[in-house]
């Protein structure tokens, strides 16, 4: 038997290039994980509602816990751009795949992504659960909304026969909007609120929000509806109860 | 030079001529160019104060056969249409008075909401002499209904519906006599580009009748500048 024969060889946490990919990984993992991370929460905006801000908690988390696996295939392709980059006519020998074969390190990849996918379907299914127990509040005022190339308009259907056509909130009262479409399908949007529904014709959908800060809002559709899509969008104004029903009362309704 | 630089380079530039002759293309074949400017008026008191009045004249017509597609109504003659062009420009920080000449049939508007006056002063328009705030919704033509992006500019919704003229007054050729005639003020904000369309569905017999003339440009819709006076 032959000297190199003999020769233990090293394991694969001892090999240069995997070293070198663990290092990769673990500086990949933070860059992507900070920065996705964070741009996806800046262009999330500012938050109005408690769906919001679960919304943009459960983004980053995701984002943090999906980083990993972005971080492994950047790392691996850095190291192999590093070391097994070849210039010149003649090919390199065949690579010698350490790693073939590997049923651990198979079914521990399988356990690891269905683990993630699986927290991830359940924490979202809960967080959209939470978000709809709105609709089942008495205490709830309730809003019809309807699209139409290229607006919205709102009835306040408790308020009398007050129409709109920015929508006007009072701040911390939980609200159900009932959402249609006169014409072709639209996608209601609030962004600051974490909502968005689609306005379908024919159908009404339910869907609820606690507005919990004061300001002024974007509503947008966020369904390619024709011509003029970009330009459906209007104002939200969450005020205090004291200034709604003063609005309300200006607009002839019932306060 | 190397033949694959040679036929990189090539693929490059060709593809890139390609895509700047549909940019070209695309871009003459979007829209009416042509923009009617507000005609001056003197000054206006409101309850703005003392502001710059102007006045915009236009024609909502049951064909292309008038307005800016020419006398043989263009690619689409039977397309409803407004005149005398879909492109609009006004002064900013003015009271800016339209008057519509309506010359087209109607039905029920399927929307309620556009069947009344928002957005103009007093929230009210003039309809054939009468002042009043909203219309009968089953005998609505067109709208006539400015809006724009709700970010970083003034926002500027104005809708006005234009009531119908019977049937038998509609004539196969040729307009009626006597259009119903709609006048509305509305006080401009800060220069900005918005759009216009009409809310009516008076398109063709796609998309809930929202195709046609209405999902196209030059038709039942156009662009609307406010600028700096």
């Amino acid at each position: 038997m032959s000297d190199l024969e003999t020769q233990k060889r090293p394991s694969v946490f001892e090999r240069k290039d995997v070293k070198q990919t663990v290092f990769f990984w673990v500086v990949f993992t933070a860059i992507i994980g900070y920065a996705a991370a964070e741009l996806q929460a800046r262009s999330m905006g500012a938050s109005a509602s408690e769906t919001m801000s679960t919304t943009i908690h459960m983004m980053r988390v995701f984002t943090w816990v999906a980083a990993p696996v972005a971080g492994l295939v950047a790392a691996m392709a850095m190291t192999t751009l590093i070391s097994k980059i070849h210039f010149g006519d003649t090919p390199p020998e065949e690579a010698d795949h350490e790693i073939r074969n590997a049923t651990k390190l198979t079914a521990t990849w399988l356990i690891v992504s269905s683990v993630l996918c699986l927290f991830a379907v359940v924490w979202g299914t809960v967080v959209l659960q939470k978000d709809n127990a709105a609709l089942l509040n008495p205490q709830a005022m309730n809003v019809n909304v309807t699209g139409q190339q290229w607006a919205w308009n709102f009835d306040y259907v408790d308020n009398g026969t007050v129409r709109s056509q920015d929508l006007y909130l009072p701040v911390n009262k939980p609200v159900v909007f009932h959402i249609t479409s006169k014409d072709v399908i639209h996608g209601f949007w609030i962004v600051q609120m974490g909502i968005k529904v689609d306005a379908n014709p024919g159908y009404t959908t339910d869907t609820s929000v606690t507005p919990n800060k004061i300001g002024i809002y974007d509503l947008r559709c966020a369904e390619l509806c024709g011509l003029y899509h970009a330009f459906m969008q209007t104002k939200v104004h969450v005020v205090s109860q004291g200034d709604y029903d003063a609005w309300i009362k200006a607009q002839g309704g019932q306060a | 030079m190397n033949k694959r630089l040679l036929g990189a380079l090539g693929t490059v530039i060709i593809g890139a001529g390609v895509i700047a002759g549909i940019g070209t293309y695309v871009a003459s074949a979007k829209n009416d160019s042509r923009v009617l400017a507000a005609t001056p008026a003197g000054t206006i008191n409101t309850p703005q104060g003392n502001l710059p009045h102007y006045t915009l004249d236009m024609s909502a017509y049951p064909d292309s056969m008038a307005g800016s597609h020419g006398t043989s109504g263009g690619p689409h003659p039977d397309w409803v249409t407004y005149g005398p062009v879909t492109n609009f420009q006004v002064p900013a920080h003015s009271v800016i008075t339209v008057t519509i000449k309506q010359y087209d049939s109607g039905d029920r508007i399927t929307n309620d909401f556009f069947a009344s006056v928002h957005g103009t002063i007093d929230g009210t328009a003039t309809f054939n002499g009468q002042t009043a705030k909203s219309v009968d919704s089953t005998k609505v033509g067109h709208t006539f209904t400015l809006h724009g992006l709700s970010d970083a500019q003034s926002q500027l919704f104005v809708s006005v519906p234009l009531p119908s003229l019977p049937d038998a007054d509609v004539p196969d050729s040729g307009y009626s006599k006597t259009p119903n005639t709609i006048t509305f003020s509305f006080i401009t904000g800060d220069a900005g580009k918005y759009v216009w369309n009409c809310e009516y569905p008076c398109g063709d017999g796609t998309i809930a009748r929202f195709g046609g003339p209405m999902s196209a440009q030059g038709y039942m819709s156009g662009n609307f500048d406010v600028v700096n006076a």
